[in-house]
């Protein structure tokens, strides 16, 4: 039986914060490196990420780069359910998004 | 130098760490912000039942326990946890300055920013209030709207403090502008000084959630925060120069963490475009600037850059639009799915015939945050369902719960429901509608008014 390589996720390279915004949620991916950040800066994109969320994200993903502090923020639209102020999540808030983000596998082959 | 503190981060924070920052005098000004999306549909609520509620009760704290200090040392505290209504809130703060006899104390109160009674006038007058994520136009049929309130700037918390505040409390203040209006009125900046005006604002947005800029809510420091610690962070504090450029700190002796990592952390939360960053006074970007350490506990930032503010206000409209309850189920081995299944199909038919909009079943600890991020177990020890249910009215779901506990001798075999769940009250469903509203149509509106204590 070939031997199974363990999945290098997200959260090796990189920590986060996810907020809110109505039904809009937003991911910070903050580089533990400067080579950390040019390889998720090359691998991590929107659509990766929005297929990665499955049906935790019903719109579109956009991705922001801020090379002055080495980081990526995922805007995920439709996100939450309606909001905090109405979803019926668990985590109207999202705050457990930042996880859902750092879980996913740096190269695509590994998803 | 200005030294600002940062107190509270939303409606129940605690709010007397400014305590010690007040008596190590570690900061010129403290402020204090109470609202989120949520706080002002909590405060109606509040205020249906008492027409002088509506403001946030942490106000009854600081003027019972801060304000004697903060007076004391000619230390201005800022909030705008007057919420719903500052007036209330403001006379709240005058009973408890005249008991204790701060003579001369000056309350200011921010008004004009709740424009429900003003929404009908508003959209004659031609403004559509679209909604920000769908383009809509906003209609006054449909569910009730229960709050309308737009996001006012730094200006009239600066007018109060130019006529002597020595506390300001305000509505619907957007989070940063508190923060920016104490430096504005010290250093007189321009209101098209966009680089400085865009500091302040980010200042101001590193220091309002209080404990996440301090180790709080911090993946980065996961293992360097002691457990305890959590409990008992020492609350930012920023030092600003005239050109903006500031030093992000934390209340000297206190527990916490100041660092790097936690400054990323806190300067994209709640961020959409980082290029972008639209506040009522500026557009402020967060690509430009620059962080350095400054000792422990010391992150300096610089070179934060702005643009010219928009001609229009954001607004947040709230509709009631019903109710949701939820009941835990805990299932055990064996068969845990099968019986998930019995009980689901037993509930569906048990609720038949009652008006019920939306049922949705969780399984926490599987798919509760993370959706099908992970494989399910094919055989779990215990199996926990959450099951939320909805209707327009209250009784419904009382009846759905009555319903549903009425087979406890009939359902699936070994299943365990949570009594919390059982008698919890319904939770209102408020549907939020973003939109904009030009600046001249609230402006003109916003009052300031300064009363003195006896």
């Amino acid at each position: 039986m070939a031997q199974t390589k363990p999945v290098r996720r997200l959260y090796e390279l990189a920590y986060g914060r996810a907020g809110d915004k109505g039904n809009i949620a937003n991911v910070s991916v903050i580089a533990r490196s400067s080579d950390a950040y040019a390889e998720i800066k090359a691998k991590i994109s929107a659509e990766r990420v929005r297929t990665h969320l499955g049906p935790l994200v019903q719109g579109q993903v956009e991705r922001f780069e801020l090379d002055n502090i080495e980081a990526l923020n995922f805007v995920l639209h439709d996100a939450l359910d309606g909001g905090a102020t109405r979803s019926l999540r668990l985590d109207g808030l999202g705050k457990s998004l930042g996880g859902a983000v750092l879980y996913m596998p740096v190269d695509e082959d590994e998803s | 130098m200005l030294r600002i503190g940062s107190a509270e981060g939303f409606y129940g924070d605690d709010v007397t760490r400014a305590l010690p920052m007040i008596a190590g005098e570690h900061m010129d000004v403290v402020c204090f912000e109470a609202l989120s999306e949520l706080t002002l549909a909590i405060l109606r609520r509040d205020q249906m039942r008492d027409p002088n509620r509506g403001y946030t009760r942490d106000i009854e704290i600081i003027a019972e326990r801060i304000l004697p200090l903060a007076y004391a040392r000619k230390i201005p505290l800022i909030t705008n946890g007057g919420g719903l209504n500052p007036t209330s809130a403001a006379e709240v703060a005058r009973k408890a300055a005249e008991r204790q006899g701060l003579h001369g104390l000056k309350i200011a109160t921010v008004t004009g920013d709740d424009l429900l009674a003003r929404l009908g006038d508003l959209m004659a007058a031609g403004e559509r209030l679209a909604n920000m994520e769908t383009g809509a136009p906003l209609t006054l049929d449909g569910p009730p709207i229960v709050t309308a309130n737009a996001y006012l700037g730094a200006t009239p918390i600066v007018e109060a403090l130019a006529q002597g505040a020595d506390i300001v409390i305000t509505g619907r203040v957007a989070d940063p502008c508190l923060y920016l209006a104490p430096l504005v009125h010290r250093y007189g900046w321009a209101w098209d000084d966009w680089d400085r005006l865009a500091s302040g604002i980010v200042c101001g947005h590193l220091l309002e959630c209080t404990g996440q800029v301090v180790g709080g809510n911090s993946l980065a420091l996961l293992d360097e925060i002691a457990p305890a610690d959590l409990a008992r962070l020492g609350y930012p504090i920023a030092e600003v120069e005239a050109d903006g450029s500031f030093v992000v700190t934390k209340t000297p002796g206190t527990p916490g963490r100041v660092a790097q990592a936690t400054v990323k952390e806190q300067l994209l939360y709640e961020m959409h475009d980082p290029r972008a960053y639209i506040t009522p006074d500026v557009v402020a970007s967060i690509t430009t600037l620059r962080l350095e350490d400054d000792g422990p506990d010391r992150v300096r930032v610089s070179g934060v850059t702005g643009a010219p503010r928009t001609q229009t206000l954001k607004v947040n409209v709230a509709r009631l639009e019903g109710y949701s309850r939820e009941l835990i189920f805990t299932l055990g081995w064996p068969a845990v799915y099968r019986k998930e299944e019995q009980m689901c199909g037993m509930l569906a038919a048990a609720w038949e015939g009652l008006p019920i909009t939306r049922v949705e079943t969780q399984r926490m600890g599987q798919d509760s945050l993370f959706s099908s991020l992970a494989p399910a177990p094919d055989d779990p020890i215990e199996l926990i369902v959450r099951v939320l249910f909805t209707a327009a009215d209250q009784e419904t779901l009382k009846m759905a719960v009555r319903r549903a506990l009425a087979l406890g001798l009939s359902g699936p075999a070994g299943m365990a429901v949570s009594g919390q769940s059982v008698g919890a009250d319904s939770r209102p469903l408020l549907g939020l509608w973003p939109a904009l509203v030009a600046r001249e149509a609230v402006e003109p509106h916003v009052g300031v008014t300064v009363m003195e204590v006896a």
